[in-house]
């Protein structure tokens, strides 16, 4: 594949290339976090941010959006929600573009989601590698980081003065045409990149052993740990919001009156949430907060093994991030080991 | 190629009460390619779209004959099933799949079959029954356990007298109690009751099983006690379902997807899952 050097100075110049070309969506600074947005000006981007509130999954699936509408007695899928931009994600991290595997999984595989698939088609991402891994981070536990080796359109390394441009898919070679002033790399480059991401690896402070951890999950079902997080947990649902894997949806109605036309929506849920596993008569399968944490859980280190044959956890580090009260996924991993 | 999410029209020819709660629809598809090619096999499910109310799953209640037209019985608790109640004949509803796996029809040839079904569990089973009938030789012999909470509560009672009436067929009723004033001459007590007299044994048998997940624990702990083991015990299995396609999460029991790996399991193959009542 191939590839190129970029200096640093010259970066900017090739984002505003970029937003010349492309719809550009890349994190910008929202309060004391970073947001994925649209970029309008090469000046708006951030590339050393920690993460994102949101994870990428907002751009395929949106938290609200209706799918069907009906009208004198006829469905139809939404042609609002056909048209997909053609989007430029810039600076994603390994861990995010990690996640659209699994959401393919999902949407693709089994039963194709047109919508979500059209949207995925027209979806460039430029990765960037992680150096400075946040303290909630572990997605070299996962494979899903520092840096990554297939599952990007464009690759940047950062090698202090200058960035490594590395394509990875025919979408990526047309961009990196375009990158300015590029000389081809050298052998020291590529050197260079190995040594970047042995740095960081040595940065990360949390760490989960993934070896017969989906089988270890499965033999502690009943481990008193998810009555002690049963005991903390508030059940707000924010550690799936923020999750870049967690696709589960409510679908409801709306109807306008006076014309019996109406919607039908789909909306983020939350495995979390009480009312997620109710069913007929009041029924519940997952009453109890502890087995919802434990779904949650389950879901990302263990059962997914099964369902996409790879963890659903990319260890981002956003669940223990915006739990409130410290409810850690590292631990449950490590505590299933008798840790 | 499809959208998953687009339902098929199909218009409720007719409708009959079962219970004060619980009505049998008769549908057709109202396309005519689809009339033909819709087919659905006993313990399948599809999604009811009511257009502006909502979608939920149901079983069929009857396989689909070749002119797209099924059954399907459906008890009113929930928005979306009491919107349906008030429907009347001729109203349009929104049909997609069929969707899962449905009962062991396959692996049930040649074998005795038990079946042991309460409440609303009974509808799903029903075209087990027909099928059984239609293919007498195929199968060994079937017996059929039911129970229901009161008499007024037990659905098809008008068919009883024909199901006694397939050959090597063993129908038993019982119920919960008996309200004052009310005949019963079948037994009294849940269901597994029933099974002091029953006449299949493990050996060559297969069992299908389906009602109130509470219900169906105590059913796979009597079978167990009397032999069965867990590879020839078939459950189907209730969850919240929003798509039938396995993208919306809500049916998931461990790694399993009720709506794609089920509804119905074989018993040895989900034992030891987390949140489930059996």
């Amino acid at each position: 594949m191939p590839a190129k050097l970029l200096m640093k100075k010259d970066l900017k110049s090739w984002i505003s290339n970029l937003i010349g070309s492309y719809a550009v969506y890349g994190p910008r600074p929202k309060g004391n976090d970073f947001a994925f947005e649209r970029i309008h000006s090469s000046d708006q981007i951030v590339l050393d941010y920690s993460k994102t509130i949101l994870p990428l999954k907002k751009f395929l699936l949106p938290p609200y959006e209706p799918v069907l509408r009906f009208e004198d007695g006829k469905a139809q899928r939404l042609p609002e929600a056909r048209a997909a931009p053609k989007m430029l994600l810039f600076g994603v991290h390994p861990c995010d573009a990690s996640s659209f595997a699994v959401l393919d999984k999902v949407f693709i595989s089994d039963h194709r989601d047109d919508v979500y698939a059209k949207r995925r088609e027209n979806i460039i991402t430029v990765v960037i590698a992680c150096r400075e891994p946040g303290e909630n981070c572990f997605c070299s536990s996962m494979g899903t980081g520092p840096s990554m080796e297939r599952g990007y359109d464009v690759l940047l390394t950062d090698l202090e003065d200058r960035y490594l441009v590395e394509s990875g898919s025919p979408e990526g070679d047309v961009l990196i045409e375009e990158v300015p002033g590029a000389a081809p790399p050298k052998p020291i480059d590529f050197e260079r990149k190995k040594r970047s991401i042995e740095d960081a690896l040595k940065k990360f402070k949390r760490k989960v052993v993934t070896d017969g951890l989906p089988e270890l999950f499965r033999k502690n079902l009943d481990n008193p740990m998810w009555n002690q997080i049963r005991d903390i947990d508030l059940a707000c649902g924010q550690c799936v919001l923020v999750c870049p894997t967690c696709y589960c949806f409510d679908i409801s109605d709306t109807s306008e009156i006076a014309s019996g036309n109406g919607e039908r929506l789909r909306e983020w849920d939350c495995c979390v949430l009480l009312e997620f596993a109710e069913v007929a008569m009041g029924g519940n399968f997952r009453k109890d907060r502890g087995a919802r944490i434990r779904q949650f859980m389950g879901h990302n280190l263990s059962y997914c093994i099964e369902q996409f044959g790879r963890f659903k956890c990319v260890g981002c580090g956003r669940c223990i991030q915006a739990c409130p009260v410290h409810i850690d996924i590292t631990e449950v991993a490590s505590k299933v080991r008798g840790g | 190629m499809k959208d998953p999410y687009l339902p098929e029209k199909a218009v409720i020819t007719k409708i009959r009460r079962e219970t004060v709660d619980t009505k049998t629809y008769a549908v057709r598809m109202l396309d005519e390619r689809k009339r033909a090619e819709f087919s659905v096999e006993p313990g399948q499910f599809i999604m009811v779209s009511l257009f502006g109310i909502g979608e939920a799953p149901f079983s069929l209640s009857s396989s689909p004959n070749s002119d797209g037209a099924f059954n399907t019985t459906i008890r009113a608790v929930g928005n979306i099933t009491s919107a349906l109640d008030r429907f009347e004949e001729g109203a349009v509803i929104g049909v997609r799949g069929p969707y899962g796996h449905g009962w062991p029809i396959e692996s049930a040839r040649g074998r005795d079959v038990l079946i042991v079904a309460g409440g609303i569990g009974l509808p799903p089973l029903r075209p087990v029954i027909g099928k059984i009938a239609q293919e007498r030789g195929d199968y060994g012999r079937l017996e059929i356990l039911y129970g229901a909470r009161t008499p007024d509560q037990m659905i098809f009672p008008y068919e009883y007298e024909d199901w006694r009436k397939i050959k090597d067929t063993r129908l038993e009723l019982t119920v919960d109690s008996v309200p004052a004033g009310t005949v019963w001459e079948h037994k009294v007590g849940v269901v597994t009751t029933l099974f002091d007299e029953m006449k299949t044994y493990p050996e060559g048998s297969l069992v299908m099983t389906c009602g109130p997940e509470i219900m169906m624990r105590f059913v796979v702990r009597g079978l167990l006690a009397k032999g069965f083991a867990p590879n020839q015990i078939y459950v189907s299995l209730e969850r919240r379902m929003k798509c039938g396609i396995a993208q919306c999460g809500h049916c998931q029991i461990g790694p399993k997807y009720v709506c794609k790996d089920g509804p119905v399991f074989r018993l040895s193959d989900i034992q030891g899952l987390p949140d489930l009542a059996l």
